[in-house]
């Protein structure tokens, strides 16, 4: 019997494919090859594909390469998961030089880890440092004083209020407190609309429940609830007690315990519920139809609340710049980088074509995005509370939105929310 | 054939058997020519167009079609590699009659005790240490590791059923033992390898967690299903496009499925019988 393919013709076809195969699995288009290439400036970032501000982020990016012709740069995009692939590569000294990504949940720990390095000194030796707004640079510092990234996107999280639906309802006016809100949701559900909607299930619905307890709390006693997880205080009470009395007033869209953002917004775009707790870049999405009747404002305060106004968030650690180890080594590239997304040109970009809230100081509004330029506007009309995101732990920030879709359960009672968020901070 | 009323029972339950399954997948397909708030204001109405924005929107934006390469890539050069391992070993195994073969069988057999996420760690230490970690390299050469257990496993079975008398016939006629493995028993296992194939491919292919901490979002070597979720965003994802940009990845499985089903289709009825 003879075979029509030998053996060694085998082995030749097996060497030929490892041989054709092998160079385009590793050699030439290795990350290897691209962060440790000195030439090759290599981002990380959530920017890219269809995050908002992503087409803005791309353009400019193509023209600081124009400007800087013997600087490549490369762009390496992850969504939720870039906290994980930065630090599997960061554990394999093949991190990314520059890191676009928020102060949340793992990035907090990672000046504490050397993970990523004290951005301080280079802000001053670049003179950057007075292109940031102080209450941005405040929040990226850490309690040693490091400066944990260059600020760049910050958020207003207003409430939005969608006056045809509410008029629909026979609701005059916006409420500002909170009887007013439970009458406007009793009138909305009875025209069939859904009133609050939110991500019970996600962080919008930790985000709104952290805002409503802080309508009993000052900045300080907030911070210290988030920080400890000691949920036991008057005005902690109080606020979950505020939370429970509107949600099973019905303030809340069915089944909020099991909705997410994309749900929440989706909800309120097609204008099946009235009101939604957004941030910027989620109202830069509302459709035009939709915003021309919208109005932001505040969350309505309860009985013997602790602020003057209606409450909103206002964050600035969105998205920072952070700069790695690998990065310190080509600092000269980074420098160039963060020189020219710090430009004045550069910013006004991102606020003009995509509508985000810069953490920098600029004169440019928003004027294709209406809402969001409208809570730019807000300043005093309402009060602002924090955004836990800064002072709750790490391993507490999972088990924290575990507890809050409880929470927007209904018949979950006051003393459970409690022991619910006290239990996300034991397990952490 | 006139069908009587015993056979309405087993009709209905074909029929709800086979809703169950289109609906998803009209859900699904629809789906990728729709806004968001079409999804989910109508989600099981018609789309009011059939454009394909959505389909070019995400494979422009998450730049599929070189993930797509790169996924055919290390899924291709993967099968071909646990082929050329797998069916050399299950020949051996099947054909040895000794304790030693026994005791390798078992062997392989225990590589189905280890965890996926147990064996994520020490993985990355290796290709770290290697030097291979970010390259496409480590994937085509730790995929074949991780299928060898099953597709082994699959092929001593196959092999089995040869009788001794083709192989000895064989040797009769001056075949080598090369010659035997690649004239008698590959041609009647083929139902079996194209088993180990179309399951193997479906793993390769779909494979996330190691292809995301190994390979890494490098956009020049990252896989479609590394890619993909690139179209999410924690503030607003537009399902409509993530949905097309789904069925995009799909395609090969279903082109790959298509070809390969009549033989695993086969392979399952002989074991039935066999059985």
């Amino acid at each position: 019997m003879r075979s029509s393919l030998t053996r060694r013709g085998l082995l030749a076809a097996g060497s030929g494919l490892a041989a054709a195969a092998l160079p385009a699995l590793s050699g030439c288009s290795s990350l290897a090859a691209a962060d440790s290439d000195p030439d090759t400036l290599v981002v990380h970032t959530q920017l890219g594909t269809t995050a908002p501000g992503s087409p803005t982020y791309l353009a400019a990016l193509d023209r600081f390469r124009k400007e800087n012709p013997g600087l490549k740069v490369k762009n390496l995009i992850n969504g939720d998961d870039l906290g994980q692939v930065y630090e599997t590569s960061r554990l394999a000294r093949k991190e990314a030089d520059v890191v676009m990504v928020n102060l949340y949940d793992k990035t907090l720990a990672w000046t504490d880890v050397d993970a990523t390095v004290d951005v301080g000194p280079y802000l001053d030796r670049w003179g950057l440092r007075d292109r940031v707004l102080p209450t941005a640079l405040q929040a990226w510092t850490d309690a040693r004083g490091r400066v944990r990234a260059f600020p760049y996107f910050a958020t207003n999280w207003p409430v939005a209020y969608n006056r045809a639906l509410l008029d629909r309802a026979g609701v005059d006016a916006v409420p500002t407190t909170g009887d007013q809100l439970i009458a406007a949701a009793r009138k909305l559900r009875a025209k069939g609309i859904a009133p609050v909607t939110v991500g019970g299930n996600d962080w919008t619905g930790q985000k709104l429940l952290a805002q409503i307890i802080q309508t009993y709390l000052t900045a300080d006693e907030a911070r210290h609830a988030y920080s400890t997880g000691d949920f036991g205080g008057r005005g902690v009470r109080d606020g979950i007690d505020y939370f429970v009395a509107l949600r099973d007033a019905g303030v809340f869209a069915d089944k909020a315990q099991g909705l997410t953002s994309d749900l929440m917004t989706t909800q309120f775009n097609t204008q099946t519920a009235a009101i939604q707790s957004a941030m910027s870049s989620a109202l830069a999405k509302v459709p035009e139809e939709v915003a021309r009747h919208t109005e932001v404002g505040g969350w309505p305060l309860g009985p013997g609340a602790a602020h003057e106004r209606p409450t909103i968030i206002r964050a600035f650690t969105l998205i920072g710049f952070w700069i790695s180890p690998n990065g310190v080594r080509k600092i000269e590239h980074v420098e160039k980088f963060l020189r020219f997304m710090y430009r004045p040109d550069t910013v006004s970009r991102f606020i003009r074509e995509s509508g985000r809230d810069m953490a920098l100081r600029t004169d440019t509004v928003s004027t294709d995005f209406p809402l969001v330029a409208a809570a730019q506007r807000l300043g005093g009309d309402v009060s602002q509370v924090l955004l836990p995101d800064v002072y709750v732990p790490p391993a507490a920030t999972q088990p924290l939105i575990t507890a809050t879709s409880t929470s927007f359960t209904r018949g979950t009672g006051a003393a459970k929310v409690r022991a619910l968020l006290e239990a996300a901070y034991r397990s952490a | 054939m006139k069908l009587g009323k015993r056979w309405l029972p087993a009709h209905l339950l074909v029929w709800t058997y086979a809703v169950l399954l289109v609906v998803p997948l009209y859900y699904f397909i629809v789906s990728a020519f729709k806004t968001n708030d079409e999804i989910f204001g109508r989600p099981f109405a018609l789309p009011s167009s059939f454009s394909f924005g959505n389909f070019s929107t995400a494979f422009s934006s998450a730049d599929l079609g070189l993930a797509v390469g790169n996924s055919a890539l290390v899924t291709v050069v993967s099968l071909v590699l646990t082929l050329l391992l797998a069916v050399p070993a299950a020949f051996a195994l099947a054909r040895s009659t000794g304790r030693t073969a026994v005791v390798i069988e078992k062997v392989f057999s225990l590589g189905f005790l280890i965890p996926t996420f147990a064996a994520l760690f020490p993985t990355f230490l290796l290709a770290a240490a290697t030097g291979l970690f970010h390259t496409r390299t480590f994937m085509v050469l730790f995929l074949p590791a991780t299928a060898m257990p099953l597709s082994v496993v699959i092929l001593v079975q196959f092999m089995r059923t040869v009788p001794r008398e083709m192989e000895e016939a064989a040797r009769m006629d001056g075949a080598s033992t090369y010659a035997v493995l690649r004239h008698v028993y590959t041609p009647m296992c083929l139902p079996g390898i194209a088993t180990v194939l179309l399951l193997n491919f479906l793993t390769f292919w779909n494979e996330y967690l190691y292809s995301l901490v190994i390979i890494g979002p490098d956009p020049s070597q990252r896989t479609v299903q590394v890619a993909l979720p690139t179209l999410k965003s924690i503030t607003g994802t537009d399902y409509g496009v993530l949905t097309a940009g789904t069925v995009l990845t799909l395609v090969p499985v279903w082109v790959v499925y298509t070809v390969l089903q009549k033989r695993m289709q086969q392979a399952l009825v002989s074991g039935a019988v066999k059985l």
